[in-house]
């Protein structure tokens, strides 16, 4: 799992930019799928075709985002300072003097306005550093449109935990690829998709669901916790197992489906919390919605410092939701 | 050349002088589907906007621009005859005061002025503030209740009312009201003519939605696109540019005169990537200015058009304008044959676009 989540989290793909890692899964899901393609607003759909007779298999949908919160180049100034506009909420006290890395593989570092006070950090107050003498050389590395992210990472912790960047959502696609291994041969037809601009207001998850018009969605997302100082009172914390989300402020997940996840986990003894977020919002939302609508919900891993550099979940967590979706699949 | 056609500035002057709130577009459709006649297929959906079609085969792609402008709606009328009024669609309040405008319905306007109270007369706090819009009332030259609703209903428009100016060296900026998006519309209806006059056949499905109701919640391109179920969708608009002296350079977003700016992405959507590099290969190889927007802020049609079924590819395409949503939107000349070349550019390399 960790080095399966070491190669997804390395191709920086901020919203709407999602290509350099749905070139890395799709080689992933290509050799266990019967159908790998993409759609017009950047989804990586697998599909595997269940066993079922035609007629009796559901089109069960499983959606984790593809997109991390990034940056675009928005203009070059005469000393070759970048200057960007944010995609996705971007937290930037986390984000001040970090490393960024661009999508052509050019460094460089985040940093804020000299003298800028904590308190009034934000966007324009930034630019990139990325050592160029002038404009001149900072355009032969950078042109606007480009994008960049907080450089990738992944380090082992204590036990089984990790810590690094963007583990939103790259370790909801290392479950999906991981659950796609396990089980080769599902009952129903089961779509992977690794959705595009989620973290802009779940948009890729809502066309996507809108062509598959699926019976059940799950989405797979990070989710926050109540384990660190200072947090508000929430019944999740990392290693606490698989979390069932029953709401956050974008959804209500499907009761139906909420149980069933809730009693393949008390069968198989697979570790898992429920979740009420009081906050954010997941494609669960957009699938629930599109079209006709869908039974919905959501398997999260718990995540401390979600959004920035050093975001934290437990391995175990991230075992027990591959577990449980397994497990659901047999029973669905 | 019809009777009564107008081509290029002409047309456009007189779109934008048409009143057209949103919510109100009928004139301006009226005279949208005079101007295209019968050189295509034109047909209303039901929320009024005008969709024209010319077939072809290959993929379908909408080109929206919309019909309406920022205005106000009347709410109440006072005992003195003064209308108060809100805003419809986004309105800097400060850009309000002592401005003309035309109160109204489709049918039938009648010319008033916007007031607050004198400035000796306001408080020491008021002095400072922006008058906001609930303490503005519109003059109309009642002398009484009774006689403004001879004129006026309350849910009545108004447009701010403004002449069409051309100046600037050469005549190369205009000042208006409406621009946003007029200006769309106008080179939609010279595309189509273009492309009618050019033959032949089309390796696309064109529909060009004139959209009803972008200033408030986009709903007009929503609808459109659901019915139309492009493929690609391109969106001209009209973006507030900012090239002004107290700006500094990297806020200044683009510069009037210098071509279509094209987004990167704005606070509703994110554009597609190939259709932006194949939008700026086209204007490239014709030799048609444009510049990227250089902030992202804002929003347009796309931000439905693009989620609408499973999903549309987009574009913008938007005339630099300085003092956008106010009664003298200042936007180039040069900027109107810049985005119509590159419109044009696109479709005849449409094979090229993947």
């Amino acid at each position: 799992m960790l080095e399966l989540l070491k190669k997804i989290v390395k191709a920086p793909a901020i919203s709407g930019r999602e290509g350099a890692v749905a070139d890395v899964i799709s080689a992933l899901m290509e050799p266990i799928c019967d159908e790998v393609y993409r759609d017009k607003l950047g989804n990586l759909i697998a599909v595997k075709h269940g066993s079922a007779p035609e007629g009796e298999r559901k089109k069960i949908m499983f959606a984790a985002h593809m997109d991390e919160i990034g940056f675009f180049v928005t203009f070059i100034e005469d000393n070759g300072y970048i200057r960007l506009a944010p995609i996705g909420g971007i937290n930037f006290v986390a984000a001040a003097y970090t490393n960024v890395i661009f999508a052509n593989g050019v460094k460089g570092v985040l940093v804020p306005e000299t003298g800028t006070k904590a308190d009034a950090l934000t966007f324009d107050k930034f630019y990139v550093d990325i050592g160029a003498k002038d404009k001149k050389e900072a355009e032969r590395r950078v042109k606007i449109g480009d994008y960049f992210v907080i450089e990738p990472s992944v380090t082992r912790l204590c036990g089984k935990r990790v810590a690094g960047r963007p583990l939103d959502d790259r370790v909801g696609c290392a479950i999906m690829v991981e659950t796609a291994r396990r089980v080769p041969t599902p009952r129903d037809d089961v779509y992977y998709v690794f959705t595009a601009q989620e973290e802009v207001g779940c948009r890729g998850a809502k066309t996507a669901a809108f062509a598959i018009a699926p019976d059940v969605a799950i989405a797979y997302d990070v989710t926050g916790t109540g384990d660190t100082i200072g947090a508000k009172p929430m019944a999740v914390k990392v290693g606490g197992g698989a979390a069932i989300k029953l709401k956050d402020s974008s959804v209500i997940c499907s009761t139906e489906l909420v149980a069933a996840l809730e009693t393949a986990a008390r069968e198989e003894k697979i570790a898992y919390q429920i979740e009420i977020l009081p906050y954010g919002g997941t494609d669960t939302s957009s699938m629930q919605m599109a079209g006709s609508g869908c039974m919905a919900g959501c398997l999260s891993v718990p995540t401390r410092y979600i959004h920035s550099g050093v975001e934290m979940i437990d391995l175990g967590d991230v075992e027990a939701c591959v577990a449980l979706t397994a497990a659901y699949l047999v029973r669905a | 050349m019809k009777e009564n056609q107008l081509n290029g500035i002409e047309l456009l002057r007189a779109l934008c002088l048409e009143f057209g709130p949103t919510g109100c577009e009928h004139n301006v459709a009226a005279m949208i589907e005079a101007q295209l006649g019968d050189i295509c297929e034109i047909r209303r959906d039901r929320m009024d906007n005008v969709l024209a079609h010319l077939p072809g085969s290959g993929p379908r792609i909408m080109i929206s621009a919309h019909m309406d402008e920022v205005g106000m709606m009347i709410t109440s009328i006072d005992d003195q005859g003064y209308l108060r009024f809100t805003n419809v669609g986004g309105i800097d309040s400060r850009v309000l005061c002592g401005r003309r405008v035309q109160v109204g319905t489709a049918e039938h306007r009648i010319p008033g002025v916007i007031g607050a109270k004198a400035i000796h007369l306001q408080s020491a706090d008021e002095r400072t503030q922006t008058t906001p819009v609930d303490r503005l009332y519109i003059d109309i030259g009642a002398s009484s209740r009774e006689e403004a609703e001879k004129y006026v209903d309350i849910g009545d428009f108004a447009t701010f009312d403004s002449d069409f100016v051309r100046f600037g060296q050469d005549d190369r900026l205009m000042r208006c009201k409406a621009i946003d998006d007029r200006l769309g519309c106008a080179v939609m209806i010279e595309t189509l003519r273009a492309l009618v006059a050019r033959g032949g056949e089309r390796p696309y499905d064109l529909w060009c939605s004139f959209s009803v109701r972008e200033e408030i919640g986009k709903s007009g391109a929503k609808v459109a696109a659901y019915a139309i179920k492009p493929t690609y969708a391109i969106v001209l608009e009209s973006t507030a540019i900012a090239d002004l002296p107290d700006v500094p350079a990297n806020a200044r977003v683009g510069e009037v005169g210098k071509g279509g700016a094209l987004s990167i992405a704005d606070r509703s959507t994110i554009y597609d990537p190939a259709m932006l590099e194949f939008a700026m290969s086209c204007a490239r190889e014709a030799d048609i200015p444009c510049q990227l927007k250089r902030y992202i802020s804002g929003g347009n049609d796309a931000g439905h058009i693009h989620k609408t079924g499973d999903g549309v590819r987009c574009l913008a395409i938007s005339a630099p304008t300085r003092y956008l949503h106010s009664g003298s939107c200042v936007a180039a000349v040069a900027d109107y044959e810049h985005i119509r070349e590159m419109v044009l550019a696109m479709l005849k390399n449409w094979d090229k676009m993947n």
